[in-house]
């Protein structure tokens, strides 16, 4: 295997920009050297990213008779955001949905995503994807994935459709996920950096340059080599929340004090060399504040999973006036937008609080951790909590009082809350209360693809040739907010689409 | 002019001996691997050890059983962890020559006592 690498990174750049003549490369035998290319590796598949999107991309092509199947992940343990996100996976007509006897459809959860999404989500891929859930939800089940018991409801979604991981984290699929790789053959690398595309003689995706030895956030020596791929690239790369400038200069609020939720990697290079490459952007200013994060601890943490659980039976609270200041189960960006409202006299941040029965809180695992680690705290009577919280009395007995009667009407005329999930949930000692502050969470934007998770050249119209993305780096599927516990049935579907299409081209 | 000269050599020598002497070390590693570099370095002196050097020495298995945490709190041992399993390299959390906080203290309040920065 070859090491020489005859062309540096900016002329390789600089040979894009000029429709790619300086690294057109004809078909050719591995590591013989044309046109500047030397090739030090062939693949048939490869694929960036080791979160949802590419494991399950990996395991469909594996299934669909792919034989060299190769994940490559920059940071040193595999997962990406995946791996640290909610776990939370809604799709519609399933097991437990049947079980509990909710109606549900796929035009009804299409719909519930496209009013979130303000009229500028792609109802093509909605569909494409709500159509396809269940096959993603039972590859997670094939492999061994647990989820509790019972459906949840969540934020702008007007059924309960989510099933969530009995560990309460998206780990509880990728590390399935990745086991099944191992177990099928699948090649993982980590430490390992996409650097770019290598191009055909027409403009097609032929290859990528990799960077091994990489350690995040540290200068390190490594190797770049260049890996010819047979049938493609598959981009699974993930958003860019924890790009700091990139985030500011889409949204100039979302400053390095905004908390976010993601792991570190997710930077967002391979959407980068794919807009190089000329991938349409779509939707980068829209990035998604989670409205269920707390300011006690750092990213999604405990917190964010007890809020999401609670929010259907729970007041959220102005501490200034006592009162609630928005509809709980309201879609995300309708919350964030409301909770950094909530502010005292001179302006600072005043995080609202969430007041929830501990009879029904209780339920979901997080709670028992909330209060064990001090970001969340149980009081006997609304007398302590008010006390603690500094909330004036008097406002929040009358307010608790009124919502308990919409509890009972099922009808809520302040602000419009679907009341289902609510039915006999009254709030009442002893309480649970968190604090709520939005943290960034997730990237509505990024490169826009078809529902063969195809990626299209700004340039032509056309898809790019041995090029396929799936996940939170492609844009425009959500429109402005995208609900909760659509992301996984996205990054699954799209990951298998991406692997079904790139075995039938 | 030589004597100057000298007593700067003589400076300089003394602060890279001091700087050699200030590279932080474990008491135990000092005792078991002693000044030999590459015994971790196994890619070169100026690049970090590879993410199987620690494990020459370390079972994972065996830190897994020592850190290990009541059933309810099984998922935060550092060693098998919810998110990463046994996969985590050491170098994420710990550093030999400069202190690190765990991984896990990115998103969480849990704390470990008995952590080696």
């Amino acid at each position: 295997m070859s090491t020489n690498n005859l062309l540096g990174r900016r002329n390789f750049i600089k040979g894009i920009g000029a429709a790619s003549i300086a690294i057109a490369a004809p078909a050719m035998a591995i590591s013989e050297k044309t046109d500047g290319v030397e090739w030090d590796k062939e693949v048939e598949i490869l694929i960036v990213g080791s979160g949802f999107a590419g494991l399950a991309a990996a395991i469909e092509a594996t299934r669909q008779g792919a034989k060299d199947v190769h994940i490559f992940e920059k940071m040193s343990y595999y997962g990406g955001n995946s791996a640290i996100n909610g776990g939370l996976f809604a799709a519609p007509q399933t097991p437990m949905q049947k079980k509990e006897g909710i109606k549900d459809s796929v035009d009804t959860m299409v719909q519930d995503q496209v009013n979130a999404g303000r009229g500028i989500a792609d109802v093509a891929l909605l569909d494409h994807i709500a159509k396809h859930a269940m096959e993603a939800l039972q590859m997670t089940l094939d492999v061994g994935a647990e989820y509790h018991p019972y459906l949840q409801q969540l934020g702008g979604h007007s059924v309960a459709r989510t099933y969530q991981t009995t560990v309460s984290c998206g780990a509880g699929i990728t590390q399935p996920l990745l086991e099944e790789c191992r177990k099928i053959g699948v090649h993982t690398h980590n430490r390992t950096k996409f650097e770019g595309f290598i191009l055909g003689q027409n403009d097609e995706v032929i290859g990528v340059k990799m960077h091994d030895n990489y350690y995040f956030g540290e200068d390190q020596p490594g190797k770049t080599s260049n890996i010819r791929v047979k049938r493609g690239v598959i981009m699974a790369t993930g958003g860019f929340a924890q790009n700091i400038d990139l985030r500011m200069s889409q949204d100039p609020t979302l400053t390095a004090e905004v908390g976010c939720t993601n792991a570190p990697g997710a930077t967002g290079e391979g959407m980068y060399q794919m807009f190089r490459l000329g991938a349409v952007p779509v939707h980068l200013a829209h990035i998604q504040s989670g409205p269920w994060a707390s300011p006690d601890e750092g990213g999604f943490g405990y917190v964010s999973n007890y809020s999401i659980y609670n929010f259907p039976h729970s007041i959220a609270i102005n501490r200034l006036t006592g009162q609630r200041f928005m509809n709980e189960i309201a879609d995300r960006k309708t919350r964030a937008d409301a909770e950094l409202n909530c502010r005292d006299a001179k302006g600072d941040a005043l995080p609202p609080i969430l007041i929830t029965s501990y009879k029904d809180s209780k339920k979901h695992p997080n709670t028992k951790k909330v209060i064990k680690y001090n970001v969340g705290w149980k009081f006997d009577s609304i007398e302590d909590l008010a006390k603690h919280f500094e909330v004036p009395l008097t406002p929040l007995k009358q307010q608790i009082g009124e919502y308990n009667e919409y509890v009972k009407t099922q009808n809520d005329p302040q602000f419009g809350k679907n009341m289902t999930e609510a039915k006999g949930k009254f709030i009442e000692a002893p309480f649970t209360v968190v604090r709520l502050w939005p943290k960034v969470h997730y990237c509505q934007g990024g490169v826009q693809i078809n529902t063969k998770a195809e990626v299209k050249d700004s340039l032509t119209g056309k898809s790019i040739k041995g090029l396929y993305a799936a996940g939170e780096v492609t844009g425009g599927i959500h429109g402005v907010s995208r609900l909760g516990s659509c992301s996984i049935p996205e990054c699954m579907v799209m990951g298998m689409t991406a692997a079904r299409s790139i075995m039938k081209a | 002019m030589s004597k100057l000269k000298a007593v700067l050599a003589l400076a300089l020598g003394c602060l890279l001996t001091l700087s050699a002497q200030a590279i932080e070390q474990r008491d135990y590693h000092k005792e078991v691997i002693g000044k030999d570099c590459k015994a971790c370095h196994d890619n070169g002196i100026k690049q970090f050890p590879s993410d199987q050097a620690c494990l020459q020495c370390h079972d994972v298995d065996d830190l897994a059983e020592q850190s290990a945490r009541s059933e309810e709190d099984k998922w935060q041992n550092p060693h098998n962890n919810l998110h990463y399993g046994k996969e985590l390299p050491c170098v994420e959390c710990h550093g030999e020559h400069v202190a690190k906080k765990p991984i896990c203290s990115n998103c969480h309040t849990f704390k470990y006592d008995k952590h080696q920065e």
